[in-house]
């Protein structure tokens, strides 16, 4: 075992050898406090940060309060002033960090105060806690001190508002889909064929009607005999009115059933004159 | 055929040039030209890339960024004056005239020395704000080079910038370290057109060597607040990059070994990071160019005649294609959009009414064809398609085409026995035309009946 302790020895040696070849930066008797305003000395919260070390809770900051830290700089184990002395402020969600310079005395006791309105509003819009840490470094050989000191959170208020800020970078932005206008709907298709029995309807109810009162077509085969060329061309002209209507609903232009309808017309009121001319024929025969 | 040897010559020109995208003459500003040989290895690397450098001094009375109301030269390098500026024909108005007329410009700082209040001024007009006492230096007592400035701890050794954000590109991101010796820090205004390509770390902070103070009390700006090297790239694309350190382009520092506080002896990598500087400045990077631009109606066979129609309808289905190439060093290749951004469509009238991502759907040798489909909104008037496609060390794409939207013809309309709600109406008409008809049949051939006769014999 004796090769056991020379390496131990030599281990302690080596720990004990290393600060002392480049010493390193630190802190002691450090301090953070937050103060009201408005509230009386000492009323305020007070901790001890352990040298070198961090406060496990969170220092709550609110909008009236101010914080303060105050340190004590140290080279190894000698109170110095270093060049540096910041509070480090980061947020650790966007990584962004700021950081307050301490005043510094040449006994290396140092002190910095900071209220929201030193703060960028970047940092007075998040809900997460700050990390805290304290740089102390300086020129020359010494290894300079930066750790998480403590987590300042943000008291804010419940009816105080949560600053917002706007930066305008170029980038990707939101898609837009447009909103249709919605398509016209029908009715369900049941009521619409009820109502459709509806009007046919009117025509057996119309049927009756006429045959109730006694209308016939007893006077067909006389008409035929005496005029048959003007009642076919009529009624056959009539019909081709109709079925030109219904050629301009399904696919004519107009101006392809006007000459249509002309020609149809003009057939209609000849033959139209000739047919009523036998009608009254057999009114004036007593017929009707 | 006298064309002959002027093409042939045109050709062999543009073979030689066909490094940067926009040009090859370079103005190198040095004062000093004893300086010159510091950086021997930066020329070397430009000409090499095919630059035509020229040197001049400030002091030279003839020196003229334009000749004849054209650029003189495509880009400038300013080195840092050692007198009180750049002089008459450098003055910050020139420069930004430089830069409106598509110039680029690489000016150059140096922490050694107080910055002239002329190149100060000229940084403001690009929102880049130098400390007001104009000669601080950026140090950090947590990333120094331990080699060269045990001391002082004014060489920061940084690793390369990655991305600036992540749905940017990285231009200058790459392995190893940069030493970074006695740079004169700046800050960024906030402004879109600026992006930073590389902060110092959160540790660091700026103050001036020639006051001493035992200790730091009232910092300019500190940690990543405080930019080393930023651009800004103008509404036209033309680039000005501000390095702050020119020491980091010296041979000395191409090639250094650094050592940062309890780490390892590694090369610099200043060498790699300055080409990639001076190559997005001198647009050999990030520079987009659009090829063909195409719209049309979804149809199964296209003809000549169905592209870029200058009409639509509301609610035409329609297909927009856009080619993209990226210039990278010497050619163009088929540019990819990053992760995280894409290329958006807009089909606005006064505002948009689709903003649409496109998506990659062709690559060719030296382009990407991206394309999207979108229903045509239901508002009829004169759209555009609108590509505007602006990013951080991207040139930008603004591209709008015009067409009119008219609402539907009369005979686009569905017929209305398609609806389903008309048939009530349609039954009416045609019941009443077979009425009629009827009726007509009824009155001529009907003859009088007893109930008539009744009537008849009651009057």
């Amino acid at each position: 075992m004796q090769w056991w302790q020379t390496v131990l020895q030599l281990s302690v040696l080596a720990s004990a050898a290393l600060p002392a070849a480049a010493a390193s930066w630190g802190f002691v008797d450090a301090t953070v406090s937050v103060q009201t305003k408005g509230a009386g000395v000492g009323s305020g919260l007070k901790h001890d940060i352990p040298s070198n070390g961090a406060l496990s809770d969170p220092v709550p900051l609110g909008n009236a309060d101010t914080l303060k830290v105050a340190l004590t700089a140290q080279e190894g184990k000698s109170a110095k002033s270093a060049h540096q002395v910041f509070l480090l402020l980061q947020e650790p969600a966007s990584g962004l960090d700021i950081a307050y310079p301490f005043s510094v005395k040449g006994n290396g006791k140092s002190r910095v105060e900071l209220t929201w309105k030193d703060l960028p509003s970047q940092f007075l819009s998040t809900s997460d806690a700050l990390d805290a840490s304290i740089l102390i470094g300086s020129f020359g050989e010494s290894q300079a001190y930066n750790a998480p000191a403590f987590k300042l959170s943000l008291a804010r208020g419940p009816d105080e508002p949560v600053p917002t800020f706007e930066v305008s970078r170029y980038g990707k932005l939101p898609e837009i889909h447009h909103i249709f206008k919605s398509d016209p709907q029908s009715p369900p298709v049941v009521i619409t064929i009820a109502f459709i029995a509806a009007v046919l309807g009117a025509f057996p109810i119309l049927a009756g009607l006429w045959l109730y009162l006694g209308a016939n077509i007893s006077h067909l085969p006389t008409a035929i005999k005496s005029a048959p060329l003007p009642h076919a061309v009529f009624l056959s002209s009539l019909l081709a009115i109709e079925g030109i209507f219904f050629l301009y609903y399904t696919s004519w232009t107009l101006f392809q059933i006007l000459p249509a309808v002309a020609a149809a017309g003009t057939v209609a009121f000849i033959s139209g004159s000739r047919a009523l001319g036998e009608v009254q024929g057999r009114r004036l025969a007593g017929l009707r | 055929m006298r064309w002959c040897p002027s093409l042939m010559l045109f050709g062999f020109l543009a073979a030689v040039n066909a490094l940067s995208s926009s040009g090859n003459r370079l103005l190198v500003v040095l004062e000093d030209s004893a300086e010159k040989g510091l950086y021997s290895t930066l020329w070397g690397d430009l000409e090499a890339r095919g630059y035509n450098l020229i040197f001049e001094s400030p002091k030279n009375e003839q020196l003229s960024l334009f000749e004849l109301g054209d650029r003189a030269y495509d880009h400038v390098l300013l080195l840092p004056p050692k007198s009180k500026g750049f002089g008459p024909s450098l003055s910050p108005k020139n420069l930004v005239d430089f830069i409106d007329s598509d110039g680029n410009v690489l000016l150059a700082l140096s922490g050694k020395s107080t910055t002239p209040s002329a190149v100060s001024s000229l940084l403001l007009e690009f929102d880049l704000h130098l400390p007001s006492d104009r000669s601080s230096v950026a140090v950090d007592h947590f990333n120094y080079d331990t080699l060269s400035a045990s001391e002082k701890h004014d060489v920061l050794v940084l690793e390369r910038p990655g991305k600036l954000r992540p749905d940017t590109k990285d231009f200058f991101g790459g392995e190893g370290v940069l030493a970074i010796p006695s740079a004169s820090p700046h800050t960024l205004g906030d402004t879109s057109l600026l992006a930073p390509i590389l902060r110092a770390p959160a540790t660091a902070y700026s103050f001036n060597p020639k006051e001493d103070a035992g200790s730091v009390e009232d910092v300019f700006a500190t940690g990543s607040q405080l930019a080393l090297v930023s651009a800004l790239q103008a509404r036209n694309s033309a680039r000005f990059t501000l390095l702050g350190s020119v020491e980091s382009l010296q041979d000395k520092w191409f090639s250094a070994s650094v050592q940062a506080p309890g780490g390892k002896q590694v090369e610099t990598a200043n060498r790699e990071f300055a080409k990639q500087l001076t190559a997005w400045t001198f647009k050999e990077t990030g520079v987009l160019k659009v090829g063909k631009i195409e719209h049309h109606l979804v149809k199964d066979d296209l003809t000549v005649e169905d592209l870029n129609p200058t009409i639509y309808r509301v609610k035409n289905e329609t297909v927009f294609t856009i080619e993209v190439s990226e210039y990278a060093y010497d050619k163009y290749i088929p540019f990819e959009v990053p992760a995280n951004d894409a290329l958006q469509l807009e089909f606005t009238m006064l505002s948009p009414f689709h903003r649409l991502n496109l998506t990659p759907t062709k690559q060719t040798e030296n382009s990407t064809v991206f394309s999207t489909q979108f229903t045509v909104p239901d508002q009829h008037g004169i759209f555009s398609f609108r590509v505007n496609y602006k990013r951080p060390f991207l040139t930008n794409i603004e591209e709008k085409h015009e067409v009119t939207v008219r609402h539907y013809a009369h005979n686009e309309y569905p017929r209305s026995w398609k609806i389903s709600g008309g048939w009530v109406w349609i039954a009416g008409l045609w019941s009443v035309i077979a009425g009629f008809l009827a009726f007509v049949v009824v009155w001529l051939y009907s003859a009088p009946t007893s109930a008539a006769d009744r009537r008849k014999k009651t009057q």
